[in-house]
């Protein structure tokens, strides 16, 4: 039955933090709300959580309205059969570890709480620890604590309020792929929100991206990725170039002059202008004297105007026309290098006619 | 101010109604909805709790404007009029106010400057036995003030030690000291003040960023220029804000100025409302004035202190401990020495010391070797019924109101801090009123409004603990809710998700967590509670005497000797009893999670 949110409105004092937002999330799926901070996106998770009160719209969990602003509807948050992980984890610190997890049970009045707190120990791979008080646990193993905490009860969903941003960017890789695998294996559906696209990428069945109290698009991570449909959403979602191609004598131009293949060549009119998303970790970069006799398409002709150096890649700055161009190479150039910068159809992609600025782009 | 109480209360439970059938009304709904979750139970503690507070405070001070405009006496037909308050211009009224101003001023200043010094001495220099002189100097805070000024006139009043050692000792005659005089009181009351001070500014000076010290080192300033050009400046809002505590605590200190100023004719505001009162003809409706005008002032300077506090937050930074640099004192450590010990000699041993003595003697010797020793006075305590009686007092009054008071606070601080139902501002303001209100002036109002309410409680142990938790909730509800806003609000939340009601959230989680302060609270309230003086001084009858009163009727009687052995065996058996206490309450896994240094950082998070 999953959560339903059917025009959902937060406000608070005079400011309006959701915007009548709507969207569902299906037994067992796993979806994202991504986004700068100040989005409403922490704000629409603790309107499912019920710890704060909705001022319009409609939620539903599993099938029941839980709140529902105009009809005197609000169910509170210990009734709606909630996991939820918070960013600060909020371990009980004068409660041990088993405490912590036997706690949904006992306050539901389930007298025997062993063997449920003993399985999810096991599935966080916690059990060693039970008896431990949280002070002497790690942040990832606090981390896991509150999953455990959060998954003992068997609730009808599960919500994760950017559970990872206080973990180190390796700890986060690994318990990452972790909370994907037990929310897999209970099949639960799950809400997590987040500003970090890598996390919203790796873990979501769906994303929704929000900006401003709105949603902005959704879609499943390839696809945002890949042909995202909002300027916002590319610029949000890793590294993107944007590049005002021309449409004349039925093929598009670049900047610089040069033709460009598209992968779904969509046909524009006579001297329209349309914005192109172009990703900078998908270019290759050519010494110019070293690629002569190149096909003419897809090659955008530019100089090396900075450089820094990353570890992986070297990301070079590159003037293609005078239009700033960011790209990612393993090769070495200097900078006032005459560079050739080629990528393959299906990586540029066309912004629908609305994303394009009103006043043209030289 | 009853108006206003009355309509914010009728608010609060409007709005109650509202919350238990939400209605969608944008600019209503506040950061910590949902309002009372739990059912309708925390809706009618907030109610209650809102109605005990208001009447607490109101009743007393509504008493007191009444009787300032009324001709007679409480309860006594009488008829309005403003002569109470003309009569605050006569000469000797504004004399009285100069010299309660200047008391004030002078105290505070010597205190604010002694108390700093200490503070910068025993936590940023590499002077040895800091830990002992905090301890000693917490220890003098908690030295009743009438007890300090009791062994400061046996030590220092005309027919006392030291004039008793120039003339009969040294046989010097011409040499005079006199403890009843202005200079007297000024001394005792920066004495009794230090201590205050001291505590406060070991918060800013232990709490200071390091990193401002550290880039003034970088920068090449010697540890002494260091300290003048920036750990100074850097302190200078909590030692202005800390300078005012100051004042308001020495204009409505009775205690001090009652005994030395009493009989050196040196009256200040609030030994002149006394007098007005308890000495025929009584003038009551002066006296309810001139209590108006002192807590007026009190609440002035309160108020500055307050916009002080709030700027300093953003000067003082606490945060990340870094390492403070001790700064070395040199060939100046005799000179802290001096001072530290010295201070605690002159606040601390040497009282002690003078009035044990003082209890061990038949009569008054300033010779130890010539006196005549004798345990008649312990005795007497121990065979006296009336002791006896006021020791159990003492043990209801401060033991079980204090439990009271910080019941009530707990309420409060949980309903200002967190559920922030609405009017919780007019919550938070009425309760921290009476902070502002002399003592004196309190038991005033209350003597006033108890004339006219029919609730026969004039004269007993309820209308003392009435007197106490208004005086002193606002200390509770400081270090209750200190410790509440510490508390993540996600812990609660996470309680809720879990399954949790309101009420278990409150018991399972925020309940154990504040536990620390609950208690601290509940030391504090005792110890105000044991050594008040100033609001009980009208309101005590001889069935309800506590300690205090006990030892302050054996002053007024002139009887040095038992007066001393009282104040030494109840601070005793005080201590004692507030030692067993903290034994007893605290409890095995509280222990663990308080001893343990990272427990914290996982409740402030």
């Amino acid at each position: 039955m999953g959560i339903s949110v059917t025009r959902l409105v937060k406000i608070y004092g005079s400011t309006t933090i959701v915007h009548g937002i709507s969207f569902s999330v299906a037994d067992g799926e796993f979806v994202t709300l991504l986004g700068p901070s100040g989005c409403g996106k922490t704000t629409t998770l603790r309107c499912i959580a019920g710890l704060e009160r909705t001022n319009g719209g409609v939620i539903e969990i599993d099938g029941k309205v839980v709140s529902d602003a105009e009809h005197d509807i609000f169910v509170a948050s210990h009734e709606r059969n909630l996991g939820m992980v918070f960013q600060s984890y909020a371990i009980w610190p004068h409660m041990s570890v088993a405490a912590n997890v036997a706690f949904p049970l006992e306050v539901r009045g389930i007298r025997d709480t062993r063997e449920a707190v003993a399985w999810a120990l096991d599935v966080v791979g916690l059990a060693a620890l039970a008896q431990r008080q949280p002070s002497e646990l790690s942040g990832g193993q606090q981390q896991r604590v509150a999953l455990a905490r959060a998954i003992v009860g068997r609730p009808k969903v599960l919500l994760f309020d950017e559970p990872l941003s206080n973990l180190d960017a390796r700890l986060r890789d690994r318990t990452r792929a972790e909370i994907s695998r037990i929310q897999k294996e209970l099949s639960i559906p799950a809400v997590y929100v987040t500003h970090d696209q890598a996390e919203a990428l790796s873990m979501s069945d769906r994303v929704i991206v929000m900006d401003l109290g709105r949603i902005i698009e959704e879609g499943k991570p390839r696809d945002l990725y890949r042909r995202p449909a909002s300027r916002f959403t590319a610029d949000f979602i890793g590294a993107a170039n944007f590049l005002s191609l021309v449409y004349r004598e039925q093929a598009w131009f670049a900047p610089d002059g040069s033709a460009v293949r598209l992968a779904n060549p969509e046909p524009g009119v006579a001297g329209e202008t349309r914005v192109a998303v172009l990703r900078s970790e998908i270019m290759e970069i050519r010494a110019r004297d070293k690629a002569i006799g190149q096909d003419n398409h897809n090659a955008l002709h530019g100089t090396v105007k900075g450089l820094q150096y990353m570890g992986p890649h070297i990301e070079y700055s590159i003037d293609i026309s005078g239009v700033p161009l960011n790209a990612l190479s393993n090769e070495e150039f200097e900078v006032g290098a005459a560079v050739l910068v080629t990528f393959r159809p299906q990586d540029i992609h066309l912004l629908p006619r609305s994303e394009t600025p009103q006043s043209p782009s030289p | 101010m009853s108006n206003h109480s009355a309509t914010t209360v009728s608010t609060a439970a409007a709005t109650d109604q509202a919350a238990s059938s939400p209605v969608n009304q944008p600019g209503r709904v506040s950061a910590s909805e949902p309002l009372f979750g739990g059912g309708g139970l925390l809706g009618t503690i907030y109610i209650l709790t809102f109605v005990l507070v208001a009447l607490l405070v109101v009743i007393p001070l509504v008493a007191l404007v009444y009787g300032s405009l009324r001709s007679a006496a409480p309860g006594m037909p009488g008829e309005w009029t403003l002569a109470n308050w003309a009569a605050l211009a006569s000469p000797g009224i504004v004399g009285t106010f100069a010299t309660t101003i200047g008391i004030g001023i002078a105290s505070s200043l010597i205190s604010a400057m002694i108390g700093t010094a200490l503070a910068i001495i025993v936590h940023r220099t590499d002077f040895r036995g800091g830990s002992t002189v905090t301890a000693l100097v917490s220890l003098s805070f908690f030295l009743p003030s009438f007890i300090l000024a009791m062994a400061w006139i046996i030590i220092g009043s005309p027919g006392g030690l030291i004039n008793g050692v120039l003339e009969d000792v040294l046989g010097l005659e011409g040499w005079k000291v006199d403890a009843y005089t202005v200079t007297g009181i000024i001394f005792v009351m920066a004495l009794h003040q230090i201590p205050f001070v001291f505590l406060i500014m070991c918060g800013p000076i232990i709490g200071m960023d390091a990193s401002y010290e550290e880039a003034a080192r970088a920068s090449g300033a010697s540890p002494y220029a260091v300290l003048r050009r920036i750990t100074l400046p850097l302190l200078s809002y909590s030692l202005t804000s800390s300078l005012v505590l100051s004042f308001i605590l020495s204009i409505e200190q009775f205690a001090i100025p009652a005994l030395m100023g009493i009989p050196g004719h040196v009256p200040v505001l609030a030994t002149q409302l006394y007098l007005l009162v308890r000495f025929p003809p009584p003038d009551y409706g002066l006296a309810a004035s001139i209590g108006l005008t002192l807590s007026a002032l009190t609440g002035v300077a309160l108020w500055l202190q307050r916009r002080i506090a709030r700027n300093n937050r953003l000067t003082v930074t606490t945060g990340k401990a870094g390492r403070l640099v001790s700064i070395p004192l040199g060939r100046w450590r005799w000179a802290a020495n001096a001072l530290c010990w010295g201070y605690l000699a002159l606040a601390l041993i040497f009282p002690i010391v003078i009035l044990a003595y003082v209890s061990v003697i038949k009569y008054f010797n300033a010779n130890p070797i010539e006196a005549a020793y004798t345990l008649r006075n312990y005795v007497f305590l121990y065979e006296s019924g009336a002791t006896l009686h006021s020791f159990w007092n003492t043990l209801i009054v401060s033991g079980l109101g204090a439990l009271t008071g910080v019941v009530l606070a707990s309420f409060i601080s949980y309903f200002t801090l967190r559920q922030r139902p609405p009017a919780y501002h007019a919550l938070d303001f009425t309760a921290n009123l009476p902070f502002g209100v002399p003592g004196v002036v309190l038991g005033l109002g209350l003597l006033w409004a108890y004339a006219y309410i029919p609730l026969p409680i004039y004269g007993t142990l309820v209308i003392l603990v009435i007197a106490f938790i208004t005086r002193f909730l606002s200390y509770a509800t400081e270090t209750i809710g200190g410790r509440l806003v510490q508390i993540d609000k996600s812990l609660e939340e996470a309680a809720w998700t879990a399954g949790a009601t309101r009420i278990q959230g409150i018991r399972r989680v925020l309940v154990p967590l504040a536990l620390p302060s609950l208690r601290g609270a509940y030391f504090l309230l005792f110890m105000a509670f044991f050594r008040e003086i100033a609001s009980a001084v009208l309101l005590y009858t001889a069935s309800s005497n506590v300690l205090s009163t006990s030892i302050w009727s054996f002053f007024e009687q002139a009887n040095w000797g038992l007066a001393s052995s009282l104040s030494l065996t109840s601070m005793v058996a005080v201590l004692a009893f507030m030692y067993l206490l903290m034994r007893l309450a605290r409890v095995r896994p509280m222990r663990r999670y308080m001893t343990d240094p990272n427990a914290d950082n996982a409740v402030k998070q």
